[in-house]
C-alpha cells in the first residue's frame, strides 16, 4: 500500500532513518533492500512521481537502466547543482517537466539511493505492516469474490461445498479440471465429481472456462490461507443480520397465528361477547399496525441513492483513515458538514491516479480507476501531462444527498462537533465501514430528543459554562447536566 | 285537510297543450345540456369502447397510482463547488464593509453574505455609519427581476463590444464636429470617478458634467457658495445641540441627506436632568416635527417671514419683513436659542438660497458649534441652473451625446415633457441604468450597470472622510460599471478597479495600507478646505425673499417619504408595503390635509366595514400643470392652508405593475421648490387606502407613559406614584403592584441567559429602518395593498404612532362632559398634536397568553425568556393572536412564497435569493411572530461555546436593535449584571406595556420625557 506522508511526518522520517542508517552503514551493503526503498520512496518522492506513470516528474520504474547509477545519487542529492554544472541529461530533463527543480535531498545517504532504486527496478513490495504484500492472496481473494461466493463459502456449506483448506482435500490437476468444467468430468465419471454431484442435489456449478490457471491457483491459495481478522468480523455481523431477519419472521409468524385464531373465534363462536372482543382486537391491532405504517412515512433510514461517483468511505476513510474533517472541514464551524468541493478531492488525487487497495464486492480495479477518472473529467485534470487542461469548463459534481432535515428544523454541525464533541459516528453510523453511505440514523425528532436526554453536556474547561455549569449544578443537585437540562429540548432552538 | 287550490308555475300551465309543458314534463332540463362542448365528438364517443365501468376503473387506478408515487420521497442534490473560495465556509456568514451609494441614500454599511450572496445590511459602527430604511431595503432590490440584465440599443439586444465601438465611433465624429459631450449624474460624490471624467474631457474636449439631484438641495449649496466660496452643504454636529429651531427642515428624515438621526438621539435621552429642546416650524407633519418638543404650524411663506423675524429679533436688526401669526413664538425661540448661546442652531428646509443664507447668517451671529463649515458634505451637490441651461442647450441642438447616469430625469423632471423633447434632439442618448426605467427606456442606448452591491467604488460624501464600495457578489447579470465603460472609452486596458486602487495609492491612502481600508470601508483624512467667510448683504436677500413668498391660495408642501425617498427603490416590495410612520399607510403617496380645509372642501376619510380606510379625491394645479385624482389623507398637524404630497411615487416603467403605484408628483416641482401655491378641486372617485393603524389616540390609557422634563427632574416626587405609576390592584385587602399578582408559577430564568428588549421612547423617531431589518432578517412576506387593506399585514414589527388630544379625564370632568361625549372626543387628534412613537413587537411575555391557549403547545415559553412559536406544530386555530393583548402575532392566510397571487420577491428564483437560510420561509395557515432573533441569539452563544468563552456585552443583538441608529433599541442579557440592559430594565423610567394585566413582558419601554422647559 501506497501512502503520501504530510510534511512534518517527513521530516520524522528522514531523521529516523538517518539515525537507522548510522547503523546500517557500518554494514557496507551494496544491495538494495527494495522494502526500504520502498518506504523512503513513498515518503519522499511519491508526491511527484509514480512508478509508471508522468506526475510532476517523470516515472520511476527501471530508472536504473536509463541513467548510471551515480549520476542518479548525484542527482537526487542535489539536481540544481547539477543542472548549473552544465550536465545535458540534467538539463534536458529540468526542460522537459516545465523547469520545475526537483527538491533536494541531502539527507539522502547513497545507500538510500540504492534502496529506492532497488524498489524502482521492480523488487517485491511489503504492506504497510512490513510484511511482504501476497499479490496471489489479493488476487484469489478478489476472484473467489467475484466467481465463487455466490454459490461458496469459506466455512460454510451454502450451495456448493465449503472451500477452505480444499487443496487439502483434493489435488491441484482435479481442482482445475472441476473448475473449468465440472460437467465434463462427471459424465466422464470421475468418482469424487459424481459423488459430489450427488451430495448436493445434483445442482451443476457453473464451468468457469475463462479463469486461468493463475488465477485458479490464486484462488485455492485464497481458501489455504482463509479471510483475515478483519473480514471474519464482517461474515460476524451479516450472521447478526440474519438472526435478525429470523427474529423478524418469527414475529410476523407469530402475528399470523393469533390473527387467524381470532378469526377463527369470529367464524366459529356464537358467543357476543368473545366475538365482540375478538372483532376489538383485530381492529385495535389493525390500528396500531396502521399507526406504525404512517410514522414510517419519510423516515428514510437505510436511504442510500446511488451516487455519479461510487465513493467508497471505507476506502477513504477505513482503509486510508483520512479523518472525516479532512474532506468535511465545515462541521466543525458551520452548521453544514459541506460536501467537499472538487479541489479537496484533487489535493490527494493529483497524484492517486489508479486504485492499488483491496477490491470490494467484485469491482475491479479498472472499475475504481473509472470513478477516479471522473473526477478528472469534472475539473479538467490531464493525467499523462499532470496539468489542468486549459480553457476548461470545470463542473460540479452532483451528489444526493442522504441526510435531509425538514426546512423547519435547524441543526447545526459545529454545535454538536464543537461544542458538543459529538463524535461523527454518532449519528452517521460506521462510515468507514461502508462501501457507500447510507442513512445510519432515522432523524426523526425521537431520535434527536432521546439523545438530547440522556447525552451529558461536555462542559469541561470551556469558560462559557463556567457559570451555568456551577448554578445549575447548585439547583439540579447533580454535576451531570444533560443538554435537555441546559434547554435542548426548547422548541423554538431547532424551530425557528 | 287536502286542499283544491291549484298552484301554476308559469302563465304557460294555463294553456291548454302548451309545447313547452310537455317539454318539460317530459325533459328533465328545460334546454339541452350542451355535452358536446365538453365531451368532445359525440359520435367517436359513442364508438368508444371504453365503459363507464372502464371509466372508474382508470380513476381508481390512477388515483391509487398517483397516491402511490407520492409516497416516494423526492431525490435532492447536493452541488459543491468546484473550487471552493478560500474564505468561504458554507453555513458560515461573512461581513463584508462598503457604503451604499445611489444619488440619494449614502451609508456605510456592512454586508452579510451568505455563500456569496448579500442578504443584510447592517451599519458599519466602525465608520459611525447608520441605515435608514432604504438603506436596509437596498439588498433587495439587488435581486430585483425587473432589471436591466444586459445592454440594450434602440430596444434591441446588444453586446458590449457593438455599444463599445458604435459609442465610440459616435463620440469621435462629435468630437471632430465639436458639440458638447455632456455627462448628467445625480450627486455623485466619488473622487476617482470625478477624475475619469476629468480624464474623459481630456480625451474628447467639449466634455461637462451637470450634477442633477432629483429632489434638490441647490438652495442651501449655493448660500452656502456664496458665503463660503465653496459648493457644499454645511456639516452639522446635532449631538452638540441644546437648542435647535428647525423651519421646515425635516432633519431626522432626508433633509441636506439626512444621517443625522443617531447624534441627534443622543441628546434627546435626559442626562444628568438635561436634554436638548426642539423647536419645529413647519406645515406637513414631518418626522422632525413628530418628535420635537414644540411644533408650530406655518405656512412656508409664513416660516420664511419667520425666519427673517427670529434673525431681527435675535440680532437686533431690521430687515425688511412681514408679520407672521407666529412672531410670538418666535420671540421665544429667539430667547430659547439665546439661553444657549453657541450651542443652539437653526436650520431651514426651504430650497430658496436667500432664506439659506439667512439661516447661515442666525448660525454664525449665534456663533453655533453644532454647524460645521470645514468639514463640509457633499451629499448633495445638484445644480438646478445648469440643468436648466443643459435642457436649452439639447434643445438649440448642442448637446451632441447626453451620458446619463443614476438619475431618471424623464421620472423626475418637473417638466419631463420638455425633458423627453429636448432629449429627441441629442444625438446619442446612453443611459446608464440598473432597470428599464423611463429615462433609459427612450435612450439610445440602455447601458446595464451593476447594483452597488456588484460593483467597485468611491464616495466622500464628508470632506475628509473617504469610503470604499466593494462588490459582495459577483455580478449577476451582463452588466457594466459606468466606469469601465469610460475607461473603456478613453482606451485605457484599465478595469476600474485598478484604476481605483491607484488612484486611492496616489491620492487617498497616504501610506495607509489599501487592504486595510477596504476592509475598515472607509479612512479619515484632514479636510482639505478653507472657508473664508464673506459678508452679505442681507437687505437685499430679504428683499428678494418678500418677493419670492407673495403666495396667496393653497400651498404645497413636497416631501420625500421615509420609505419611498426619490422614487428609485420604488420596484422595492419591502419599501412599498412599509407604512409611513406619520400616516402609517403603505402602498401610496396622497395629499394631506388638515380637517378644517377638508371640511371646507368637502373632502373626507371614512372607514369601511372592515376597518379599512377610505378618502375622497382631489385635482391638483400648480402652474396650470393639472395632477389629477390625488386621494386625499386628512392629517392631524398638517398647517391651515397648505397640503403636503409626496415624491417619488408614479412610476411606471420598468416595474412590476404591482409596484406602479401613487402618482408623480415631480410634475409639480416646479423650478425645484419644495412649496408651491396650488389650487385644489374635488373630483369625484373614492381611493382605498391600505392604511395599518385605525386609532390615532390613546383613549386616556397610558400606553405610551409620558412626562415632562420639568416632573421627571423634579426629585421630591416617586416616579411609580406618579409619571412612571404601576397599576395597583387589590389583594388580601391591601394595593400591591399588578405585575405581582399571579396565577402561574415563574419561569426560572436565573440561569444562563435571559434576554430583554429595552426601547426608548426619547430616543425612537420612528424611522423605521428596524421594520425593514426585521424583514430582511427574518423572511417576513409581502402581501400586497389589498391584503394590507383586509389587515392582514405581516409585519412582525410595527411603530404605533399616537396623537394626543384635545380631551382627556380632567377636561371632561370640569366641562361636565358625559362619558360617551368624552370617548367621542377622545379619539379625535388634536389640529396640532403632540406626537409619540412605539416600536411594538411580540413582548416575549413570561406569562404569555398566547401560551396557555394553544391546543397543540406549539407557542411555549423558552429559559431565556423568548416566546417560542414553533411553526411546524401549529395548526392555526388563531387562538393565540385573538388572546395577545399586544395584537402582534400575525397569520399567513396564504402562501406567500411562489404565488402568483403574491408576485412579490418570494415569487420568483432570484427574488429568493435574499432569504436568510437560518429562518424558515412559514407556510400557509400558520401563525408567526417575533422570535427575538432566536436564530441570532443561539448563534452568538454557540461561537461563545465553540471558542470557549463567555458571551461579551454588545454581542447580543436583534435584527431591530442593531439596525437602530438613534440606539433607541437596546438588547442583552439582564443576566449579565454588567450588561447596558440590565441598566435600562432597572431605569426609573422602565416600565412594561399593559402592565396591568399581568403579562411580565420581557421588553421594556422608557418613559417618554418631552422638554417643555421655556426659557
Amino acid at each position: 500500500m501506497r501512502s503520501v506522508l504530510k510534511h512534518n511526518q517527513l521530516k520524522r522520517v528522514i531523521t529516523g532513518l538517518l539515525l537507522f542508517l548510522i547503523f546500517i552503514l557500518k554494514i557496507n551493503a551494496q544491495d538494495g533492500d527494495p522494502s526500504k526503498g520502498k518506504e523512503l520512496f513513498n515518503a519522499n518522492c511519491a508526491a511527484c512521481h509514480q512508478l509508471d506513470k508522468r506526475l510532476v516528474g517523470p516515472p520511476l520504474q527501471n530508472i536504473s537502466e536509463k541513467r548510471d547509477q551515480k549520476w542518479l545519487i548525484k542527482w537526487i542529492k542535489n539536481s540544481d547543482a547539477l543542472i548549473k554544472s552544465g550536465d545535458k541529461d540534467a538539463i534536458a530533463i529540468f526542460e522537459e517537466y516545465n523547469k520545475i527543480p526537483m527538491l533536494a535531498f541531502p539527507n539522502f545517504s547513497d545507500q538510500d539511493v540504492i534502496d529506492i532504486l532497488a524498489y524502482t527496478d521492480g523488487g517485491a513490495a511489503v504492506g504497510p505492516d512490513g510484511k511482504p504484500i501476497d499479490e496471489a492472496y489479493l488476487n484469489g481473494k478478489k476472484v473467489f469474490q467475484v466467481n465463487c461466493a455466490a454459490c461458496h463459502k469459506l466455512e460454510k456449506k451454502l450451495i456448493g461445498p465449503p472451500l477452505g483448506n480444499i487443496s487439502d482435500k483434493r489435488s491441484m490437476p482435479w481442482l482445475n479440471s472441476f473448475i473449468k468444467d465440472s460437467q465434463a468430468m462427471i459424465k466422464a465419471g470421475d468418482k469424487d465429481a459424481v459423488a459430489i454431484y450427488e451430495e448436493y442435489q445434483k445442482v451443476l456449478m457453473l464451468p468457469f472456462p475463462q479463469l486461468s490457471e493463475k488465477d485458479i491457483e490464486d484462488v485455492i491459495h485464497y481458501t489455504t490461507v482463509g479471510d483475515t481478522e478483519e473480514s471474519v468480523q464482517l461474515d460476524a455481523a451479516m450472521d447478526n443480520e440474519d438472526l435478525k431477519l429470523y427474529r423478524k419472521w418469527i414475529i410476523r409468524f407469530v402475528i399470523a397465528l393469533i390473527s387467524l385464531i381470532l378469526i377463527i373465534v369470529i367464524l366459529s363462536t356464537k358467543n357476543v361477547l368473545l366475538k365482540f372482543l375478538a372483532i376489538g382486537m383485530i381492529v385495535l391491532g389493525l390500528t396500531y399496525a396502521a399507526f406504525n405504517w404512517l410514522l414510517q412515512i419519510g423516515v428514510d433510514e437505510g436511504y442510500q441513492p446511488i451516487q455519479p461517483i461510487a465513493f467508497s468511505h471505507k476506502i477513504h476513510s477505513g482503509d486510508n483513515k483520512i479523518d472525516c474533517q479532512y474532506c468535511h472541514s465545515s462541521a466543525k464551524h458551520s452548521k453544514t458538514s459541506e460536501i467537499p468541493s472538487v479541489n479537496v478531492c484533487m489535493n490527494c488525487h493529483k497524484s492517486i491516479s489508479e486504485y492499488k487497495g483491496i477490491l470490494y464486492d467484485g469491482y475491479d480495479k479498472a472499475f475504481y480507476d473509472g470513478e477516479i477518472k471522473k473526477i478528472y473529467d469534472a475539473v479538467g485534470w490531464d493525467k499523462t501531462n499532470a496539468k489542468y487542461k486549459e480553457n476548461f469548463v470545470q463542473k460540479p459534481i452532483q451528489w444526493i444527498r442522504i441526510h435531509n432535515l425538514p426546512d423547519f428544523a435547524y441543526f447545526n454541525h459545529a454545535q454538536h462537533v464543537t461544542a458538543g464533541k459529538v463524535e461523527c459516528k454518532t449519528c452517521h453510523g460506521p462510515v468507514e465501514e461502508m462501501q457507500e453511505v447510507s442513512q445510519f440514523a432515522p432523524l426523526t425528532m425521537g431520535w434527536c430528543v432521546d439523545c438530547h436526554r440522556t447525552t451529558e453536556v461536555s462542559m469541561a474547561n470551556n469558560d462559557y459554562y463556567e457559570e451555568i455549569h456551577k448554578a445549575l449544578a447548585k439547583k439540579l443537585g447533580t454535576e451531570k447536566v444533560t443538554v435537555a437540562q441546559m434547554g435542548g429540548l426548547e422548541c423554538g432552538k431547532c424551530h425557528h | 285537510m287536502a286542499s283544491d287550490k291549484k298552484y301554476w308555475k308559469s302563465v304557460e300551465e294555463l294553456k291548454a297543450h302548451s309545447p313547452l309543458i310537455e317539454k318539460l314534463r317530459n325533459d328533465e332540463f328545460v334546454e339541452e345540456i350542451p355535452i358536446d362542448e365538453f365531451l368532445g365528438n359525440k359520435e367517436s364517443l359513442d364508438n368508444s369502447s371504453t365503459t363507464r365501468r372502464d371509466f372508474l376503473k382508470y380513476v381508481g387506478f390512477t388515483t391509487v397510482a398517483a397516491s402511490v408515487a407520492a409516497c416516494e420521497g423526492p431525490v435532492i442534490k447536493s452541488i459543491p463547488y468546484v473550487v471552493k473560495p478560500e474564505q468561504v465556509v458554507p453555513g458560515v456568514a461573512d461581513f463584508y464593509a462598503t457604503t451604499m451609494a445611489d444619488g440619494f441614500d449614502f451609508a456605510s454599511i456592512l454586508v452579510k453574505v451568505r455563500e456569496g450572496r448579500p442578504i443584510k445590511i447592517e451599519p458599519n459602527k466602525l465608520a459611525g455609519g447608520t441605515t435608514n430604511a432604504r438603506v436596509q431595503a437596498s439588498v433587495l432590490s439587488l435581486y430585483d427581476n425587473n432589471r436591466l440584465k444586459a445592454p440594450k440599443s434602440y430596444d434591441k439586444a446588444i453586446e458590449w463590444h457593438e455599444v463599445d465601438a458604435q459609442i465610440l465611433a459616435k463620440l469621435n465624429e462629435l468630437k471632430s464636429q465639436g458639440k458638447d459631450i455632456v455627462f448628467l449624474t445625480g450627486t455623485l460624490a466619488s473622487p476617482s470617478t470625478n477624475q475619469l471624467i476629468l480624464k474623459f474631457k481630456e480625451k474628447f474636449g467639449n466634455v461637462r458634467h451637470v450634477i442633477y439631484d432629483a429632489v434638490s438641495e441647490s438652495g442651501a449649496l449655493e448660500a452656502f457658495e456664496e458665503m463660503y466660496g465653496d459648493r457644499a452643504l454645511p456639516n452639522y454636529d446635532f449631538s452638540k445641540v441644546e437648542t435647535v429651531v428647525s423651519f421646515g427642515a425635516d432633519f431626522l428624515g432626508d433633509w441636506q441627506g439626512g444621517g443625522f438621526e443617531a447624534d441627534f438621539a443622543k441628546t434627546r435621552v435626559p442626562k444628568n436632568g438635561k436634554m436638548s429642546r426642539h423647536i419645529q416650524f413647519e406645515a406637513n407633519l414631518s418626522l422632525t416635527g413628530a418628535n420635537s418638543d414644540k411644533r408650530i404650524l406655518a405656512k412656508p411663506s409664513e416660516q420664511a417671514f419667520a425666519l427673517i423675524n427670529l434673525y431681527n429679533k435675535l440680532t437686533g436688526s431690521s430687515l425688511p419683513s412681514k408679520k407672521t401669526s407666529v412672531d410670538v413664538d418666535v420671540e421665544k425661540a429667539v430667547k430659547q436659542l439665546k439661553s444657549t448661546g453657541n450651542k443652539s442652531v437653526v436650520v431651514c428646509g426651504i430650497n430658496d438660497k436667500n432664506l439659506q443664507l439667512i439661516t447661515l447668517a442666525i448660525n454664525n451671529f449665534l456663533k453655533s458649534e453644532v454647524i460645521d463649515t470645514v468639514a463640509t458634505r457633499n451629499i448633495r451637490l445638484g445644480n438646478d441652473v445648469e440643468v436648466a441651461k443643459l435642457i436649452a442647450d439639447m434643445n438649440s441642438g448642442n448637446v451632441g451625446a447626453l451620458l446619463m447616469y443614476q438619475t431618471n430625469p424623464v421620472y423626475s423632471m418637473p417638466k419631463s415633457a420638455n425633458f423627453t423633447e429636448a432629449l429627441k434632439k441629442v444625438s446619442v442618448s446612453v443611459s446608464f441604468a440598473m432597470n428599464d426605467h423611463e429615462t433609459a427606456s427612450i435612450s439610445h442606448f440602455a447601458l446595464a450597470t451593476p447594483h452597488y452591491l456588484e460593483s467597485w467604488g468611491d464616495i466622500s460624501v464628508q470632506n475628509g472622510t473617504y469610503s470604499l464600495i466593494q462588490p459582495t457578489i459577483n455580478p449577476l447579470f451582463n452588466t457594466s460599471q459606468f466606469q469601465d465603460c469610460l475607461l473603456r472609452w478613453i482606451g485605457s486596458e484599465e478595469t476600474y478597479y485598478d484604476y481605483l486602487k491607484k488612484y486611492w495609492e496616489s491620492n487617498i491612502l497616504k501610506g495607509a495600507a489599501w487592504s486595510q481600508t477596504l476592509h475598515d470601508g472607509f479612512i479619515t483624512n484632514q479636510p482639505n478646505t478653507v472657508t473664508a467667510l464673506k459678508n452679505i448683504d442681507l437687505n437685499t436677500v430679504s428683499q428678494g425673499v418678500i418677493k419670492e413668498f407673495s403666495a396667496k391660495g393653497f400651498e404645497l408642501c413636497l416631501y420625500t417619504k421615509t420609505g419611498m425617498g426619490d422614487g428609485q427603490m420604488a420596484n422595492n416590495p419591502w419599501l412599498q408595503e412599509f407604512p409611513d410612520p406619520i400616516t402609517r399607510t403603505s402602498w401610496d403617496n396622497y395629499v394631506t390635509i388638515g380637517e378644517a380645509d377638508a371640511k371646507k372642501l368637502g373632502l373626507q376619510n371614512f372607514n369601511v366595514s372592515n376597518g379599512a380606510l377610505n378618502g375622497s379625491k382631489v385635482n391638483l394645479t400648480v402652474n396650470k400643470v393639472v395632477l389629477k385624482e390625488v386621494p386625499v389623507y386628512i392629517q392631524p398637524g398638517q398647517a391651515v392652508g397648505t397640503i403636503g404630497l409626496a415624491l417619488g411615487y408614479g412610476r411606471n416603467k420598468g416595474m412590476k405593475e404591482e409596484m406602479m403605484i401613487g402618482l408623480n408628483a415631480f410634475s409639480l416641482y416646479n423650478n425645484f421648490k419644495n412649496y408651491q401655491e396650488v389650487t385644489i378641486e374635488k373630483t369625484d372617485g373614492i381611493h382605498e387606502f391600505a392604511c395599518v393603524q385605525l386609532h390615532h389616540t390613546m383613549m386616556g390609557r397610558d400606553i405610551i407613559k409620558e412626562t415632562t422634563l420639568e416632573t421627571f427632574n423634579d426629585t421630591s416626587i416617586n416616579p411609580a406614584e406618579t409619571w412612571n405609576k404601576t397599576t395597583k390592584v387589590s389583594m388580601d385587602h391591601k394595593p400591591v403592584a399588578a405585575s405581582s399578582v399571579t396565577l402561574w408559577d415563574n419561569h426560572d430564568t436565573t440561569i444562563g441567559h435571559h434576554f430583554n428588549l429595552s426601547i426608548d421612547l426619547n430616543a425612537c423617531t420612528g424611522c423605521g429602518a428596524c421594520v425593514i431589518a426585521c424583514h430582511a432578517e427574518n423572511n417576513v412576506p409581502v402581501v400586497g395593498k389589498a391584503e394590507v387593506r383586509n389587515s392582514r399585514d405581516m409585519h412582525w414589527l410595527r411603530i404605533d404612532r399616537y396623537y394626543s388630544s384635545d380631551m382627556n379625564d380632567e377636561i371632561a370632568d370640569e366641562m361636565e362632559i358625559g362619558v360617551l361625549d368624552k370617548f367621542n372626543q377622545m379619539e379625535v387628534p388634536s389640529n396640532n398634536p403632540e406626537v409619540a412613537f412605539q416600536p411594538v413587537m411580540c413582548q416575549h411575555c413570561n406569562n404569555a397568553p398566547c401560551e396557555t391557549v394553544c391546543p397543540v403547545a406549539a407557542t411555549t415559553h423558552g429559559h431565556q425568556g423568548q416566546n417560542q412559536m414553533t411553526y411546524n406544530r401549529c395548526v392555526g386555530t388563531r387562538y393565540c393572536a385573538n388572546n395577545c393583548p399586544y395584537k402582534v402575532r400575525r397569520f399567513n392566510w396564504f402562501k406567500y412564497k411562489e404565488n402568483d397571487e403574491f408576485d412579490y420577491h418570494m415569487n420568483d428564483d432570484l427574488g429568493r435569493m435574499v432569504l436568510n437560510p437560518d429562518v424558515v420561509v412559514r407556510s400557509r395557515g400558520v401563525m408567526e411572530k417575533c422570535s427575538m432573533c432566536i436564530q441570532k441569539t443561539q448563534l452568538s452563544i454557540l461561537q461563545a461555546k465553540n471558542e470557549g468563552r463567555v458571551v461579551a456585552d454588545g454581542e447580543f443583538q436583534t435584527a431591530c436593535s442593531s439596525a437602530c441608529s438613534s440606539n433607541a433599541i437596546v438588547f442583552g442579557d439582564v443576566n449579565d449584571k454588567t450588561s447596558q440592559v440590565v441598566k435600562l430594565v432597572e431605569d426609573q423610567r422602565a416600565y412594561h406595556l399593559l402592565d396591568a394585566i399581568g403579562t411580565k413582558p420581557n421588553v421594556v419601554y422608557q418613559v417618554k420625557v418631552r422638554n417643555t422647559n421655556e426659557s
